[in-house]
């Protein structure tokens, strides 16, 4: 394995029998699936100390995230994308005003250079057309292609994604983990992805390089 | 027996319980306003000023309707009455002290708390029931900077902006009702004026900000108190209505027992 960008060091997640330990390599994808009750819905919430878990330290970049005040926590987390389950969306903002907030709230960037970056991302992800429509306006797949183009909206090294392909199809989930990964396969390119899922479709399984089932607060390799 | 003597000692750690909670809550709002984003005061002026345009402006109507009946109401019957006593000059102090100084803030304030509060306290609560807060956090954007500060500022603004609004309303539907009874406009607007002091504007002026504080702190404290179950929507917004009804009344109190 690489240098990690994420990792849970003997971690219990609230309401679990057993630590966990687990890392996220650079480049790569880890995916860990798992039952409901296993409370694997709560690791990417851990990962980012939106979530405290019962025991254990997770690193973020190689920074103990418990560690760091309140304030250094949130400019923390704009260096990850994250895609929390449903979508996170605010329903009082249009698809293209949620895909900006985060760039006009913590980057310096103008708004023409902003107007620019949200171009890309929204033809990226094909909700162009939509972009105007609030969530409650747009179907599932648009607001889920919002949500991934606001997590990607800063081009984080890492990205936590939590049920992301929940109600897609198989061929809609692949492109969606295509482009999370960063388009290009050129060694090293690669974007950090971190999933927890119940359930992936079946294609994309061999797509990703680490595959976990956690279960009864054991997490075990997929082979 | 004890049964009485428990519930009533619930309801003081119950009160006294929340009263700690927005205490907690306006400092740490207080506090966020020293670390806020240079790059989000933009999107937060942009929010502020939704916000002043739906608590501010489209209240105006009902601010001016409620200051003209108030005013025309209490000056037409206080010219009739004072006027048999002769002491027509006291409709000068009438004005001024129960309308201009009193009455005008309050009322504006109430309404406020009861078109906006609502608002505000059932924003915030769909934004958490919708896992939009977490989303925001996740993001690395306080939803204090966001959510919260901006509301509070637009709050301290549409309140303030109204009570201004109200009173010149009251003083001018005031002179009509004036008028109507038989007195000329110097002389009304001469009792009125000769009847301002400083001291009315600068209490008027702190009202404002007081319940504009208020209006913005308690909707936004209860939204956000929710635990995240869509019921808890309605009764967010109830108790914030309650609760800035009740502590805008009793910060009247205080400042009339304290400061006049």
């Amino acid at each position: 394995m690489t240098e990690s960008v994420l990792r849970f060091e003997d971690v219990v997640i609230p309401g679990t029998p057993n630590p966990l330990s687990l890392e996220v390599p650079d480049h790569q994808a880890v995916l860990i699936t798992g039952p409901e009750a296993s409370g694997v819905d709560a690791l990417p919430a851990i990962a980012l100390r939106l979530r405290r878990p019962a025991r254990g330290r997770v690193f973020l970049f190689g920074e103990p995230i418990d560690a760091l005040s309140p304030r250094a926590v949130l400019a923390f987390r704009r260096k990850v994308g994250y895609l929390p389950a449903g979508d996170g969306l605010l329903h009082n903002l249009s698809l293209h005003e949620n895909v900006a907030l985060p760039l006009r709230f913590g980057s310096d960037l103008s708004e023409h250079a902003i107007q620019g970056r949200l171009q890309v991302m929204l033809a990226l992800l094909r909700i162009a057309d939509a972009a105007d429509r609030r969530p409650a306006e747009a179907t599932e797949e648009q607001r889920r292609r919002a949500a991934l183009a606001r997590a990607l909206a800063f081009d984080p090294k890492l990205l936590i994604l939590a049920d992301p392909f929940d109600g897609l199809t198989a061929k809609t989930a692949a492109e969606l983990f295509e482009i999370s990964r960063g388009g290009e396969t050129g060694e090293g390119s690669r974007r950090a992805v971190f999933m927890t899922a119940q359930f992936v479709p079946e294609r994309l399984e061999t797509r990703i390089e680490y595959r976990y089932r956690l279960t009864s607060g054991t997490l075990q390799p997929v082979l | 027996m004890t049964t009485p003597v428990a519930a009533f000692g619930r309801g003081v750690a119950r009160t006294v319980a929340w009263i700690g909670a927005l205490a907690r809550f306006s400092f740490e709002a207080g506090r966020a306003t020293r670390w806020f984003p240079r790059a989000g005061r933009r999107v937060a002026v942009r929010v502020l000023a939704k916000q002043v345009r739906f608590t501010a402006l489209q209240a105006i109507p009902l601010i001016v309707i409620l200051a003209s009946i108030l005013s025309f109401l209490v000056i037409s019957q206080a010219t009739r009455e004072l006027g048999r006593l002769g002491a027509t000059e006291l409709i000068g102090r009438l004005m001024v002290v129960v309308i201009v100084r009193e009455l005008g803030p309050l009322l504006t304030a109430l309404v406020v708390a009861g078109r906006s509060g609502t608002a505000i306290a059932a924003e915030l609560a769909t934004n958490k029931v919708m896992g939009e807060l977490n989303a925001l956090l996740g993001m690395g954007i306080d939803p204090l900077h966001y959510l919260v500060l901006p509301r509070l500022g637009a709050a301290i603004l549409s309140v303030f902006g109204l009570i201004i609004c109200f009173d010149l309303v009251a003083i001018l539907a005031g002179y009509v009702a004036a008028g109507s009874a038989g007195m000329t406009s110097a002389r009304y607007f001469d009792i009125v004026l000769a009847s301002l002091t400083f001291r009315d504007v600068w209490l008027t002026a702190a009202k404002g900000l007081a319940f504009g504080v208020i209006i913005g702190i308690v909707p936004a404290y209860h939204g956000l108190a929710i635990r995240g179950s869509p019921t808890e929507v309605p009764v967010a917004s109830s108790q914030a209505v309650m609760g800035s009804i009740l502590v805008i009344f009793v910060c009247s109190g205080l400042f009339v027992a304290l400061l006049t």
